[in-house]
C-alpha cells in the first residue's frame, strides 16, 4: 500500500454490532469502495471451553465441545470422545458404529441447510434463506425425538451412544430426507441457476489449492479446488461405520480455473457434500446391525484414565476438526484438551482473501467461507 | 458656559411639556388599537376570503384532502405495507402478519403505533436540525406528486401540461435527500449507503425519464391525464413492451428494492442511510419508501396500461384500481426473488442495457406507427 492512498483510506469496523457480525469483527480499510487492508479480530465469542474442559470429567467433556458449534453438535462432540475411546481402550459396538455415522451425517446436512439459508440471507433472497430452514426444522424434529434436544444433543458417548433409534427416529429420519431430496433440484436452481447469485459470486475470493493448504483450509473450501481431501477416506476410523459405504469423496473440478476455487464453487461443493451425506444415510439404513448401543464397560472405564495422550479427528462440516487429549495417571479430568477447529484457518484467511475486493463484496467473501466464530474462540 | 445653559432652560416650557404628557400617552395607544384593528381585521377579511374560497372550490378541497388525497393515499399505502408483508410471507414458506385484526391488517398500525412511540436517539456526531427535518421532507416530496395520477378522469385533484415533468423533477429531489440523511447522521455506514442511493438515482433516472417518453410521444402530450385518456382504443403496452419492462426496472432501482436494494442492503451496510435514524423519522422514510412503490405502480397504469379504460362496462376507478393492483402485485414478486446486485453492477447494466433497450422500443414504436396503416387512427391522440 502506497502512502498516497493510506492518506484517503478510512477505516470501517465491520462489527461487532454489525447485523451480519454474530460475535465478530473485522477491521477495514477502505479507500474508496475498495478493501485494502482486512484486520479480523477474534474473542468476542470466547468462552474459555479449553480451560473450562480442565475442570470437566471425560464424561462432562463432549457437553462443552458440542456447545462449541451448535449448528454441527453430533460431529463438534466427537473427536473427544474419540480421544477418550483411545486413551481408555474402550470397544465400541457395531450399532452403536452405524449410528454415530448416521446421525453425523445428519447433523452435516442440517448444518450445510442452515449455511445456505445465511449465506442466501447475507445476498439478500430472504426466501431462500426460509426454504431450506424449513427442511431443517424435520431434521431438528428428529434429533429431538432421538435425544429429547434441538441442539445440545449429547448424543456419543466414550463407548457407544447414548440413545437408541426407534420406529419413530427411523420414521422421521426418512421423511427428513425425502422431503430434502424433494426439494434439492429446487434448491440448486434457486442457487446455482440464479442470474443474480452468479453475478454475486462468480471470480469471488478466488484462491488455489496450494494457497488453501498455505492458510491451513480445509473441508469444503479445499476440496472445491478440486482436491479430494477428506478425512472420512484418508484416515479411517475404526469406531465410525465408513466402511459400510460405497461412496466417493465429492470434488468441484470447474474447468474455468482448474485447481482455483471462487465463492460459486464452493457452493456447489456444499450441494454436493449434501448429497454425499444422503448416500450414505441411504445406505446405513438398512445395515443397522442388532446388538447393544453402548459398551457397558465404558462406563467404569472412563471414571479415570490411565496417563496418555491421544488426538482424536472428525471431518467436520466445516473441515478438520481435531482434539488432543493429555491425562494424567487416575485423573478424573484431562490435564490438557486442545481444539483445532476448522474456522480459525479460514477466519483468518480473509486477510488474504478480501484486500482488492469492494466492500458490498466483502460478506460474500466471509460467507462463501461458512466460518462460525466458535470454532476460533476456544 | 452657564450663560449658554440657563438660556437654553429659559427657551424649554418643561411645564407646558409635561401637561402634554396624556396627549402623547393617548396618542401612542389609539396608534397600537388602530393597527391592532387593522391586523385583525386584514386576518379575519383573509379568513373570510379563504373560507369562501373553499367553499366556491369545496370539490378540489374534498379531492386534495380525502379521496384521490392525503387520506386516500395514506390509506394506500399502508394498504401496501400489508400487502408486501404478506405476500413476502408467502413466497418465503411463512404466513406474514395475521394476529392483530383480520389476516393481519392491523398489524401495520401496531407497528406504527410502537414505531412513533419509541424513544428517539439523536447521535453526537449528527446535525440536530437536519436529522429532525430531512425525513419529513422525504414524505412531503414523495408524496406531492400524487396530485398528478389520474385514478379517473373526474378523481384526479390537479392536472398540469407539464405534469409528467413535474413527477420526476419531484422525485429527483428523493436521493439527494437520502444522501444529506446519510450525510449528516454521523456514521461511516450512513455515508456510505447515502452515496449508494445517490448512484441508485444516478443508475435508473434517465431509463426512467427515456422510457416514459414513449407514451407522452405517442399521446402527444406531457400531462399524465391526458397520455392516459388518449389510450381509449390501445394500451400503449402494446406498442411498447420493452418500454414499459425498462420503466418498472428503473422505478424498482429508483426505489431501491430487493434486487437493487444495495443503500439499504442489512447485511453490508445494516441499514444504509436510514441507519441512525428512529422512531417517527424511520417511520417517515420507512412510508416513504412505500409511497414511492405506489406511486410508481400507479404510473405505470396510467402510461402503459391504459388508465381508466379496461373492461367496458366497469367503473372507471374500479378499472383503474384493478391493475394498479396488478401491477403492485407484480412488483412486490419481482422484488421477493432475487439476489441483490453490487452497486457497481446496477449502474452498469442499467446503462448498458436499459437505456439503449427503452430508446430502441421508441424507434421501433415510431417505425410500426409511420409504415404500419390505419395504427395512427386507432391512437386517439394521434401520432
Amino acid at each position: 500500500m502506497s502512502p498516497d492512498i493510506r492518506d484517503e483510506a478510512v477505516e470501517m469496523w465491520f462489527g461487532p454490532q454489525h447485523v451480519s457480525a454474530h460475535g465478530w469483527a473485522a477491521k477495514l480499510t477502505v479507500v474508496g469502495d475498495f478493501i485494502v487492508e482486512c484486520d479480523p479480530h477474534a474473542g468476542y465469542f470466547h468462552r474459555s471451553a479449553e480451560k473450562v474442559l480442565e475442570f470437566r470429567t471425560f464424561k462432562q467433556g463432549p457437553l462443552v465441545l458440542e456447545r462449541m458449534c451448535m449448528l454441527e453438535a453430533f460431529l463438534a462432540e466427537y473427536p473427544y470422545i474419540s480421544a477418550v475411546e483411545q486413551i481408555a481402550g474402550v470397544e465400541v459396538p457395531e450399532r452403536a458404529k452405524v449410528l454415530r455415522t448416521i446421525m453425523m451425517e445428519a447433523s452435516r446436512i442440517h448444518s450445510l441447510q442452515f449455511w445456505w439459508g445465511q449465506f442466501s440471507a447475507e445476498l439478500g433472497l430472504f426466501a431462500m434463506t426460509l426454504w431450506p430452514w424449513v427442511d431443517r426444522e424435520f431434521f431438528l424434529d428428529t434429533f429431538e425425538e432421538l435425544t429429547g434436544s434441538r441442539h445440545a444433543v449429547s448424543f456419543s458417548t466414550p463407548g457407544g451412544v447414548r440413545y437408541d433409534f426407534n420406529e419413530k427416529v427411523l420414521k422421521k429420519l426418512d421423511r427428513a430426507l425425502q422431503r430434502l431430496e424433494q426439494h434439492l433440484p429446487k434448491f440448486k436452481d434457486m442457487l446455482l441457476r440464479s442470474p443474480t447469485f452468479r453475478m454475486r459470486t462468480k471470480g469471488i475470493a478466488l484462491f488455489s489449492y496450494e494457497d488453501a493448504l498455505r492458510w491451513g483450509l480445509s473441508g469444503p473450501n479445499i476440496k472445491a479446488c478440486g482436491v479430494p481431501m477428506d478425512l472420512r477416506k484418508d484416515w479411517p476410523d475404526l469406531n465410525l461405520a465408513y466402511d459400510l459405504v460405497d461412496w466417493e469423496v465429492p470434488v468441484v473440478d470447474n474447468p474455468d480455473h482448474p485447481g482455483q476455487s471462487d465463492a460459486y464453487d464452493r457452493m456447489v461443493q456444499r450441494f454436493l457434500e449434501v448429497e454425499t451425506s444422503i448416500n450414505i444415510i441411504r445406505q446405513l439404513l438398512p445395515q443397522i446391525p442388532e446388538g447393544p448401543i453402548v459398551d457397558p464397560k465404558a462406563r467404569a472405564k472412563t471414571n479415570r484414565l490411565p496417563a496418555g495422550e491421544a488426538y482424536g479427528r472428525v471431518e467436520g462440516t466445516r473441515g478438520v476438526t481435531t482434539v488432543w487429549l493429555k491425562t494424567t495417571e487416575k485423573a478424573q479430568t484431562p490435564y490438557r484438551a486442545k481444539i483445532r477447529g476448522p474456522c480459525f484457518a479460514s477466519y483468518y484467511s480473509l486477510k488474504h482473501l478480501v484486500p482488492g475486493s469492494t466492500f458490498a463484496d466483502f460478506i460474500v467473501v466471509f460467507g462463501s467461507l461458512d466460518p462460525y466464530p466458535g470454532w476460533w474462540d476456544r | 458656559m452657564n450663560a449658554l445653559l440657563l438660556q437654553l432652560f429659559d427657551n424649554i416650557d418643561i411645564i407646558g411639556w409635561l401637561r402634554g404628557i396624556p396627549d402623547w400617552i393617548h396618542g401612542i395607544i389609539v396608534w397600537v388599537y388602530t393597527l391592532a384593528v387593522g391586523v385583525f381585521n386584514w386576518a379575519w377579511g383573509v379568513f373570510v376570503w379563504a373560507w369562501n374560497l373553499a367553499l366556491d372550490n369545496w370539490l378540489l378541497l374534498f379531492k386534495a384532502i380525502v379521496f384521490p388525497g392525503l387520506v386516500f393515499v395514506l390509506m394506500l399505502i399502508i394498504f401496501d405495507v400489508w400487502f408486501t408483508r404478506k405476500v413476502w410471507g408467502r413466497v418465503q414458506a411463512r404466513r406474514g402478519p395475521f394476529h392483530i385484526g383480520k389476516y393481519g391488517g392491523l398489524q401495520i398500525f401496531a407497528d406504527a403505533i410502537k414505531l412513533i412511540s419509541k424513544e428517539i436517539i439523536i447521535p453526537r456526531g449528527a446535525k440536530r436540525w437536519m436529522y429532525r427535518l430531512l425525513p419529513s421532507f422525504l414524505l412531503l416530496v414523495v408524496l406531492t406528486p400524487f396530485a398528478f395520477v389520474p385514478w379517473t378522469s373526474e378523481w384526479v385533484i390537479t392536472d398540469l401540461s407539464v405534469s409528467l415533468v413535474l413527477v420526476f423533477a419531484f422525485l429527483t429531489a428523493v436521493p439527494v435527500i437520502s444522501l444529506l440523511t446519510g450525510w449528516i447522521s454521523g456514521s461511516k455506514y450512513t455515508l456510505v449507503g447515502g452515496f449508494r442511493a445517490a448512484s441508485n438515482q444516478f443508475a435508473a433516472e434517465i431509463p426512467l425519464i427515456v422510457s416514459s417518453v414513449g407514451p407522452a410521444l405517442l399521446a402527444g402530450s406531457l400531462s399524465v391525464l391526458q397520455i392516459s385518456q388518449a389510450q381509449t382504443h390501445l394500451w400503449y403496452v402494446v406498442l411498447l413492451p420493452v418500454c414499459f419492462v425498462t420503466f418498472l426496472v428503473s422505478a424498482v432501482i429508483s426505489i431501491g428494492l430487493v434486487p437493487f436494494d444495495a443503500p439499504v442492503a442489512d447485511s453490508e451496510v445494516i441499514f444504509g442511510w436510514r441507519t441512525e435514524l428512529s422512531g417517527v423519522y424511520f417511520t417517515l422514510t420507512y412510508f416513504a419508501e412505500f409511497a414511492k412503490q405506489v406511486l410508481y405502480s400507479a404510473l405505470i397504469v396510467a402510461l402503459f396500461f391504459g388508465g381508466e379504460y379496461g373492461v367496458p362496462g366497469f367503473p372507471p376507478f374500479l378499472n383503474f384500481f384493478l391493475k394498479f393492483l396488478v401491477v403492485l402485485f407484480g412488483m412486490i414478486i419481482v422484488t421477493s426473488s432475487f439476489y441483490r446486485i453490487r452497486q457497481d453492477q446496477i449502474v452498469k447494466y442499467s446503462w448498458r442495457y436499459l437505456l439503449p433497450l427503452s430508446m430502441l422500443n421508441i424507434i421501433v414504436a415510431l417505425l410500426v406507427l409511420a409504415y404500419v396503416p390505419g395504427l395512427a387512427g386507432i391512437l386517439a391522440g394521434g401520432g
